[in-house]
């Protein structure tokens, strides 16, 4: 019993010291912040990255592309401000990061269809609580004034009615995050887009770091991926997805 | 939908099967051989091992692979082909054992082929041997070369979707734009032979030692007349399609030289010969636009002012890959009269360019965010595993209260079946009470709970409060067949110790548990 004890509490104090050695998501932005006043762009790469990791964030995502802007990364600083507008698409200096950026390097928006332009009018996740709560809202107008013994006001069906438009026109919104989130960019210049999974197979053209593309399915190290153009297999370590699996 | 349906099927349902040979299946040691599986299932589904077992002898070397789709009948049936490339150091017979491997999720066994390998290999006829022909083998980054695959014999090339002929290689970029395909008839040791070739432009993209070859399906190979003069056993026939593959190619690729660039360069490679420029008219007037034809590049000019004389010199360059060397091939001033005028308002952003003035719209490149800002997930919300789970919360919420108002409206529809359900539950605690009595010995207890446990099993009967109840209540609804007398003397000494405050004899009470529990038990059953 002794030693379970002093086990567990070696196991904690790891843990805490472990936990105080990578900082808080804040205290690792407020570093990134520092190192890229100071123009060391690596170390706040490295700061943002890891506070997005630990907890994503649209400033640190968004700093975390100027970082990476700076360094020459022109894909992974699109990725990053794609991301930063995932989680709030009302930055007005995201967005006109990404534009600047796109103009500079030559590149091309991601072509979305209107489902997922509706997508992005909200931070994706809040169309999930929005559908959540507008439904079992509608329900409950049904449901609750025979439990209660109530009679059924007009009130009850307005806010039922409602909740239900609300949802079913959440719907498309749905679909649209469902799609964008298959979404990525490329991240490394002059990527081989090939015909075949293989490292030796013919490249049908080269991509641009930041060039948007479609995941469409994976294959060992290699993903297809669809560009406004054509079709091919880009290796995994060469693409990421806005949604990355985490 | 109808466009979808009407779309041949691709059969995926027949059971798999793996055909493997040599080809040539005789060969001579050092000579090239190529070891070929096909299977009648599509390539994304085929678990191919990155190693083969063979023996020592056997020099093995992964080859070309790929699938075709052809239309056989009414469906189309999926060929994936995998090539190894396979050298013999020493003469013998040698055998690539059966093995198996992954289709569809089941096991397919390839079945073992066997290689001949002899001193003085027959000849081997140049058809349907496909062949590699560079213009050039030595190249710079960016130097585009034609390349042409070769194809003799007339069984034609098939491919879907992708180009007929395939050229493989790491760094490397096909202009599918340029390619062009041919049949002629062309001469092999002598033979007249119909050939196809496949030419395209090939551009190296990385320096170093470069290797390419070309692959592709051709129909079934077999040639000529068979004659057999005796018993013979006939294997099946040989895939309908055969994925066929050239030797590779070295191309040695240099970097582009960093000195000697020149301005204006812009990747262009190879040689550029430059016409004198041809302006559209030399009298120009501010505002209006002029062409500038150089070649076949043309340009738009619209003067600005009236104080310029001469077009801008256009700085172009390129490499010229047989000098080694950068070439300039400005185009030149052009000499022109320009008269006054005004700029129309269509060209007022052209001026906007030229830094006269600043771009309102014009992005930049904004500061840093103060503040780490909206947190969240960028994983959807929707995929989450939880997030059904959730869900299920409210649903069983509303659940559980959708079923607790209907049993709520049932009992008040039915104010019997509630009383009978309280009555067992009350007559359920009685009897145990009285059971702990009877353990307990406690005789004056025991009567106390086995009076209470009838009254409360009765009570519904009449209805009736429970404690209103006598013996001869219960009595009435046990009916003649009960235990009358039993029941009587358990109220008569449950009353004297409440009414008459005497004490009164219960010794013989709890040997009538017996009785008094198949009282109970006829109660029970009546509610």
């Amino acid at each position: 019993m002794k030693w379970f004890l002093l086990l567990l509490a070696l196991c904690i104090s790891g843990i805490g010291q472990s936990a105080l050695r990578a900082g808080s998501p804040e205290e690792l932005f407020r570093d990134g912040t520092a190192a890229f006043r100071v123009a060391d762009y690596a170390g706040a790469i490295k700061a943002f990255r890891q506070s997005a990791d630990i907890q994503p964030a649209s400033g640190t995502l968004h700093d975390l592309g100027l970082a990476e802007w700076h360094r020459g990364h022109a894909g992974a600083a699109i990725l990053s401000w794609e991301q930063s507008l995932w989680l709030e698409p009302f930055n007005t200096g995201t967005r006109g990061n990404l534009r600047y950026a796109r103009k500079i390097a030559q590149l091309e928006a991601p072509e979305l269809t209107w489902y997922e332009v509706v997508s992005t009018w909200l931070p994706a996740n809040w169309w999930a609580w929005i559908a959540g709560i507008s439904f079992w809202s509608a329900v409950a107008m049904v449901m609750l004034p025979g439990i209660l013994r109530q009679p059924k006001a007009a009130w009850h069906q307005a806010v039922a009615a409602l909740g239900l438009t609300v949802f079913l026109l959440s719907i498309p919104a749905h679909i649209g995050v469902h799609t964008r989130a298959r979404i990525g960019f490329v991240q490394q210049k002059d990527t081989p887009l090939r015909l075949t999974p293989t490292k030796e197979a013919q490249s049908v053209t080269r991509l641009a770091a930041g060039e948007p593309a479609r995941l469409e399915r994976q294959r060992g190290n290699y993903l297809l991926v669809r560009t406004n153009r054509s079709e091919g297999w880009v290796e995994r370590s060469q693409f990421a997805l806005i949604c990355r699996r985490q | 939908m109808s466009l979808m349906l009407s779309q041949p099927k691709v059969d995926i349902t027949t059971n798999v099967t793996a055909v493997a040979s040599f080809d040539p299946p005789i060969v001579g040691p050092g000579e090239q051989t190529i070891y070929r599986v096909t299977f009648n299932a599509l390539e994304e589904t085929i678990d191919w091992p990155r190693k083969l077992n063979a023996p020592d002898e056997l020099q093995m070397e992964p080859g070309a692979h790929g699938q075709i789709i052809p239309m056989l009948g009414p469906i189309q049936v999926p060929y994936t082909t995998f090539n190894t490339r396979v050298r013999a150091s020493a003469t013998g017979d040698f055998t690539v054992p059966e093995f198996k491997v992954q289709a569809y999720g089941h096991e397919v066994t390839v079945p073992s082929a066997q290689l001949k390998v002899v001193s003085t290999p027959p000849s081997t006829s140049p058809i349907l041997h496909l062949a590699i022909e560079f213009a050039e083998t030595n190249l710079f980054v960016g130097q585009p070369t034609r390349v042409r695959a070769i194809l003799p014999g007339s069984a034609g090339v098939f491919s879907q979707g992708l180009p007929p002929v395939q050229f493989t290689g790491q760094g490397i970029l096909v202009d599918q734009a340029a390619s062009s395909q041919m049949v002629t008839v062309t001469s092999h040791d002598g033979m007249n032979m119909p050939t196809y070739t496949f030419q395209t432009v090939l551009t190296p993209l990385e320096a170093g030692n470069l290797s390419v070859f070309a692959q592709c399906f051709t129909g079934n190979r077999f040639a000529g007349s068979l004659v057999i003069t005796g018993p013979a056993m006939i294997p099946a026939p040989p895939p309908p399609f055969t994925l066929l593959e050239s030797s590779p190619v070295s191309l040695t690729v240099r970097p582009l030289p960093k000195e000697g660039e020149l301005p204006g360069f812009t990747g262009g490679i190879g040689t550029f010969k430059l016409e004198p420029a041809k302006l559209g008219t030399n009298e120009l007037v501010v505002g209006e636009p002029v062409k500038l034809a150089v070649s076949t590049f043309q340009y738009t000019l619209v003067p600005l002012t009236d104080e310029i004389h001469e077009t801008p010199a256009i700085p172009f360059s390129y490499f010229d890959p047989v000098r080694g060397a950068y070439v300039d091939l400005t185009i030149p001033s052009v000499p022109v009269t320009v008269h006054a005028g005004e700029i129309p308002a269509d060209f007022s952003t052209l001026v906007k360019t030229n830094g006269a003035f600043a771009d309102e719209n014009e992005p930049v490149l904004s500061g840093l965010a103060a503040s780490p800002g909206w947190t969240g997930t960028l994983l959807p919300l929707q995929t989450s595993p939880l997030f059904p789970i959730v869900q299920l919360i409210p649903a069983g919420a509303f659940l559980g209260l959708w079923t607790w108002d209907r049993r709520r409206r049932y009992y008040e529809q039915h104010p019997d079946v509630l009383l009978r359900k309280r009555a067992r539950r009350a007559l359920h605690r009685e009897w145990r009470a009285m059971r702990r009595a009877a353990r307990d010995k406690d005789a004056a207890r025991f009567a106390g709970s086995a009076v209470s446990a009838m009254r409360v099993a009765c009570a519904p009967h009449y209805p009736a409060e429970p404690r209103a109840l006598v013996g001869s209540d219960i009595v009435k609804v046990l009916g003649s067949n009960g235990q009358s007398d039993t029941v009587r003397r358990f109220f008569t000494v449950s009353d004297a110790s409440h009414f008459a405050g005497t004490s009164t004899d219960t010794s013989g009470l709890l040997a009538l548990q017996p009785e008094l529990e198949k009282v109970l038990q006829q109660l029970e059953s009546r509610l």
